[in-house]
């Protein structure tokens, strides 16, 4: 640990910890344009700048240094004994003196002399850097007379747009591409003020490669400016409207973190949140755009009934008597519940005890997603399996199930033999293979928990409207093992309901006991009943996550 | 996206003479990037100037993104990403050329030659319709001594008066 | 009068001289034989810093002390040539390569020697294409001879060197900016610390160094440390307590360019004033010195008040400018200041590499302040405010006039020092290029000052004679002195 005094703060930090968050940690704000976490450090934007303290032999006392150091490449260590200040500070820094408050205004002030000031019409209004670091930093007024640079609009790729003169060349963007997802499609081109960030493309401006790889999106989270732009949010809302909840992507068994970001009438953009064990500072546009399906007109709003070989739609009084009544004369071995890899732990163990204490059965399956593509990136991965709580929903299905739990074929062997099954699906645009449809046409009587009109839902005697990631709490546990909450953003479309309520709801109607309330009272009993969870209560796991202690296995 | 990828029609490779200098190149750095200007160069002289497919075929001998080359090729003056003409004609307008009629220089240049000066990012202002010359202004040539100079591609001509010009241009 | 001494370019116009046979008459690689035979790696550096040889690239920094930070376990180290001569005024380099390639061979090989240096780069300029095709022939030719490559003279020392072009950024002159163009990237200086001397090119430890500078190796090493101190003054750097030496040791290759008789490459002692090397120069061409730019565009400008200045690292320092790489510009009494500026802020803003804020949109901001009054349309406030200037008691303050308010002067001045300050010789950018930008700007505008204010008033560029033209130096003085209490003002 070095000790350092921080402006008049005397403080502890790690070895190597740089000036920007050493101060950070203490509440103090470095600010800062071209430093990121997650990136390299070129110190070109001269914004952090701040004042070392060294001493001077010939006045025999510590003054400030004569040039000022920017605080992202100075790092904080501990010195040798001989080489302490004051005998007994390892280093010595202000942020706050005359001369840093000058040097940063003037920064400020030279980064807004081409910037087009066009705040009303730019989607970074609000989380702006430099629109918060002018407040707090800048200057009122600006001096610049001069004719201001106008570089011409860019689509850089399929979902983002540059808007060059907003730009302050801080070059995140192009250190993202080149040391994160290692792709290399960012540049520099010109020289000087006209540089300005860019694909390649010929002399006329036809690209020869763009920027669509797979972690793309993140160039613009990390644009500290409205430079780089997301065309799949460019002018759908002013950010300050939106409303944010800390969840897990549900796109593939990474989990990253994320943070929902919606409004009343729907979810609006996905960003990513920071988890040092799991996804750093990033996500993959599979997962950012792949939200779309929760605000899709065609999410099933009421439960079906087969009616004259037609799906109808039906009240939920109506849906659950004609379950109820088809359960109650069937015989245990006749009967599959299948669970979800994209349904929580808590849909799944309400669905497991069900299974288990209601219909006796033992016959537990897992359906999800099938396996897709797996991406290996420098410093980031995509998994295959496209379900985020595969690892999770396989645990708690076995749980009281000897820990088996069907899968693949075994799982579509076992369904074309059943009279009825009840298939929790919740994965959107799921496409069946010839085998599985075979399986469930042979069903008698399906019934199908399902967010949308799938190929799924076309087998089925009685669908049930259940809820995606953004419409529930709950936790998912991803393929390292890590135990991860998602939260309820908006309310589910017409009269759907949560996955587990419905299984509950079943349950009663078939003279269970069981009486959970929320998610979180569920969890608790997943704690007490599930091998490795004993600490994956809603209250521990928090938005840090927890890893379980022996991963599934 | 609404544009599409260029199509490279005719891919660029080295000749003969030239790949021989390419494999002497490569060998003298520990990494394949660092060799980028000299390379660089090498095509330029070979392609006359960078269009997409040398780029590309720059990217591929060095193993870097063909952003790597173009990032380059625009910082760097020396690199074309135009046509320009068999001569290209460096007129340096620089501080001490400046002090000994540099811009005499340039616009007898421009007169005989009756061409614009180029602009960085467009060469053809400053290339006579024939393909012959390209006339453009350029920074400190280290030749104060003899100011004003112009540079004729790789021959610099010094103490330039208007007569002197007209017999370099006339010898071409 | 003033007489040159060759050294360096004693035999630069030996006919072939270019050739190794002819090099070789003229002792050429004696001193590297004399080296590797007589001194060990360690002997050769210490001379090197015995010596007090400055690099002569443009900070002046002792050869021999930065040599010293160089870490001798970590292999390989390289060296890098820097032959990207670009500072206007600056062309000294250029005839060495041009046509006694082998001498900068010659110093190549004694640094390699004493830093067990095996690779190296010279960078050299893309226009430079005469000076490159003569430095690779006599490379060519050391190859041959025996002089480079492996176990050279049956030593075991293995020696190589490489040509690298340049293709026309002046930022690739900046030592980090110059690798990172090595390695094959834009010419964006790198921060420092790290210096390249522990983390260079390829990551590993780099000395970089000008051409002039290794071309001094070979003397140094043939005629010995107490023959080269002898010449060029040594000060005192009285900073220290007690006082420690401060060699300017040894000939620099004046380039004198401008309104001189005879412009040229003039090789002299370090020390000798500005109205010499004009008299060396042929004499002024014109009636009048107005300025002298002394060491390359970027350095501050001296006025006619400052000819006495000697033309060494310390002395300019003290007049606060620099001796850069020894460009030396003369400007006559026909020459309009702001036009001068005018064209250096313009160079300035089309070299500025860009990579940091208060230089990528700061020099751009200053040309066009300095195009606004050259057209004319500079800004003046109907206003008056005091007039600060020499006060009663010969210190800068309150004058009891008034005086018109320039705000593009204002302005000028402020912008200029908001990128680098020339007060306190403090930077806001990565590189000193930002220096480099204000120096000009700020020494113009201050020196010059009423003709930049008739510029405005004018409403276009108007020369006004030398005496009525240049600030009186007391002025300047008070003015550099405003922050500093009196009784350290001399200090």
């Amino acid at each position: 640990m070095a000790f350092v005094k921080l402006n008049d703060l005397e403080i502890e930090v790690e070895d190597g910890t740089n000036v920007v968050e050493a101060a950070r940690q203490h509440g103090i704000e470095v600010p800062h344009y071209c430093y990121h976490q997650g990136l390299s450090r070129p110190a070109n934007c001269r914004m952090c700048l701040v004042e070392p303290h060294v001493f001077f032999p010939p006045a025999g006392a510590i003054v400030p240094d004569r040039q000022l150091a920017t605080g992202c490449t100075t790092v904080l260590r501990t010195a040798p004994p001989d080489r302490k200040l004051d005998g007994k500070y390892d280093f010595i820094v202000r942020t706050d003196s005359e001369r840093v408050k000058k040097a940063r205004a003037d920064i400020l002030e030279f980064l807004l002399v081409h910037h087009p000031l066009d705040c009303p019409v730019c989607d970074q209004a609000g989380e702006c850097d430099l629109q918060d670091y002018s407040h707090r930093h800048g200057h009122d007024k600006s001096r610049y007379l001069e004719v201001k640079n106008v570089p011409p609009k860019k689509d850089l790729g399929p979902d983002v747009l540059l808007y060059a003169t907003r730009c302050v060349v801080c070059t995140r963007c192009i250190r993202f591409a080149d040391e994160v997802s290692g792709t290399g499609e960012l540049g520099l081109v010109h020289r000087g003020s006209h540089d300005e960030i860019d694909i390649p493309r010929s002399h006329e401006g036809v690209p020869l490669q763009v920027l669509d790889n797979k972690l793309a999106g993140n160039v613009v989270d990390i644009c500290p400016v409205g430079a780089l732009i997301s065309k799949d949010f460019l002018f759908k809302s002013r950010p300050w409207f939106l409303e944010k909840a800390n969840s897990v992507c549900s796109g593939c068994s990474v989990g990253c973190n994320i943070t929902v970001e919606y409004k009343a009438d729907g979810v609006y953009r996905l960003k990513p949140r920071f988890h040092e064990d799991i996804n750093q500072h990033w996500m993959c546009d599979d997962g950012r755009l792949g939200y779309h399906y929760v605000n899709s007109d065609d999410r099933l709003q009421l439960p079906l009934k087969r009616v004259d070989d037609a799906l109808t739609p039906t009240h939920w009084a109506d849906a659950l008597a004609t379950i109820t009544e088809k359960l109650s004369e069937i015989e245990t071995e006749d009967i599959v519940v299948i669970g979800s890899a994209q349904g929580t732990n808590e849909d799944n163990y309400v669905l497991q005890q069900f299974a288990h204490d209601v219909l006796k059965t033992t016959q537990l399956g897992l359906f999800g997603h099938l396996p897709g593509e797996a991406h290996k990136f420098p410093q980031f991965t995509i998994e295959a399996d496209k379900n985020p709580n595969t690892a999770g929903a396989r645990t708690i299905l076995g749980s009281t199930n000897g820990n088996t739990v069907l899968e693949g074929d075994a799982l579509w062997e076992k369904v074309s033999s059943a009279k009825v099954v009840y298939l929790v699906s919740g994965a959107p645009e799921r496409p069946l293979e010839d085998a599985e449809k075979a399986a469930l046409e042979s069903v008698d009587f399906l019934i199908v928990q399902d967010v949308l009109p799938s190929e799924v839902t076309q087998f089925a005697d009685v669908v049930l409207p259940g809820t995606t990631f953004a419409e529930k709490d709950g936790t998912f546990t991803n393929s390292t093992g890590w135990v991860q909450r998602i939260r309820k953003t908006i309310d589910p479309p017409g009269e759907a309901r949560v996955d587990w309520e419905i299984t509950q709801q079943l349950a009663k109607q078939l003279g269970g006991e069981m009486n959970y309330h929320f998610a979180g009272e569920i969890a608790l009993e997943i704690a007490e009943n599930v091998p490795g969870y004993a600490d994956a209560t809603h209250q521990k796991i928090g938005d840090a996550g927890i890893k379980l202690a022996d991963s599934t296995q | 996206m609404s544009d599409e990828l260029i199509q490279i029609e005719t891919p660029f490779a080295f000749n003969e003479e030239n790949q021989r200098e390419f494999d002497a190149l490569i060998g003298r750095y520990p990494v394949k990037e660092a060799a980028m200007l000299p390379t660089l160069h090498l095509a330029q002289r070979q392609a006359g100037y960078i269009t997409p497919a040398v780029m590309k075929y720059v990217a591929e001998q060095l193993e870097v993104s063909v952003m790597k080359v173009k990032d380059v090729v625009t910082f760097y003056p020396m690199f074309f990403e135009e046509p320009v003409g068999e001569y290209v004609i460096r007129v340096c307008h620089t501080l001490p050329c400046a002090l000994r009629d540099c811009k005499g220089v340039l616009d007898h240049l421009k007169t005989k030659l009756d061409t614009d000066v180029a602009a960085e990012t467009n060469l053809a202002k400053g290339t006579t319709p024939d393909g012959k010359f390209t006339l453009m202004k350029v920074e400190c040539l280290a030749s104060c001594d003899v100011a004003p100079v112009i540079m004729v591609n790789d021959d610099l001509h010094k103490n330039l008066t208007p007569e002197k010009i007209d017999e370099i241009i006339d010898n071409l | 009068m003033v007489e040159e001494r060759r050294i360096l370019y004693e035999h630069l116009d030996v006919p072939d001289i270019n050739t190794f046979d002819v090099f070789r008459q003229y002792d050429g690689y004696t001193r590297f034989e004399k080296a590797i035979t007589e001194y060990q790696p360690d002997d050769i550096a210490k001379m090197v810093m015995d010596s007090g040889l400055k690099g002569r690239g443009g900070a002046g920094f002792s050869t021999g002390l930065k040599w010293s930070f160089v870490p001798r376990d970590i292999k390989p180290c390289y060296l890098c040539c820097n032959a990207d001569e670009s500072e206007p005024g600056t062309f000294s380099n250029r005839y060495v390569l041009e046509k006694n390639p082998h001498l900068l061979i010659e110093g190549i090989l004694i640094c390699c020697y004493a830093m067990g240096i095996e690779t190296t780069y010279v960078y050299i300029r893309g226009e430079f294409t005469l000076g490159k095709k003569m430095l690779d022939a006599a490379i060519k030719e050391a190859y041959e001879k025996g002089y480079l490559g492996k176990d050279i003279r049956g030593t075991g020392l293995n020696i190589d060197i490489y040509t690298h072009p340049g293709a026309g950024a002046y930022i690739c002159g900046e030592e980090t900016g110059l690798i990172e163009s090595l390695e094959g990237k834009r010419g964006q200086p790198r921060n420092k610390p790290p210096f390249p001397a522990v983390e260079g090119v390829f990551g590993k430890p780099t000395v970089v160094q000008n051409v002039e500078t290794l071309c001094n190796l070979p003397f140094i090493v043939g005629n010995g440390v107490e023959w080269y101190t002898q010449m060029g003054p040594t000060y005192a750097d009285t900073r220290a307590n007690p006082p420690t030496p401060d060699p300017n040791t040894g000939t620099k290759l004046y380039c004198i360019s401008g309104d001189v008789n005879e412009p040229g490459v003039y090789e002299l002692d370090l020390g000798l004033t500005c109205s010499e090397l004009i008299e060396v120069a042929g004499g002024l061409r014109g009636e009048e010195v107005k300025a002298v730019i002394p060491g390359g565009s970027s350095a501050p400008i001296l006025t006619h008040y400052e000819l006495d200045t000697r033309l060494d690292f310390t002395s300019l320092t003290l007049a606060k400018s620099m001796l850069g790489s020894g460009g030396i510009i003369v400007m006559n009494e026909t020459r309009n200041i702001v036009d001068c500026l005018l064209n250096i802020m313009k160079f300035y803003a089309h070299e500025s590499c860009g990579q940091c804020t208060p230089c990528r949109w700061g020099t751009p901001w200053v040309r066009d302040i300095v195009q606004r009054i050259a057209d004319g349309d500079g800004r003046k406030s109907t206003m008056t405010r005091p007039k600060f200037g020499v006060a009663e008691n010969g210190r800068w303050g309150d004058t009891g006039e008034t005086e018109e308010i320039y705000e593009d002067l204002d302005l000028l001045e402020s912008v200029a020092n908001n990128i680098a300050n020339v007060d306190t010789m403090t930077w806001n950018t990565i590189c000193v290029f930002g220096i480099a930008v204000s120096w000009p700007a700020v020494s113009y505008l201050r020196k010059f000052r009423p003709e930049f204010e008739a510029a405005i008033r004018e409403g276009k560029l108007v020369t006004l004679p030398v005496a009525e033209a240049t600030v009186p130096p007391e002025e300047n003085y008070a003015y550099q002195q405003r922050f500093i209490p009196k009784e350290f003002a001399d200090l």
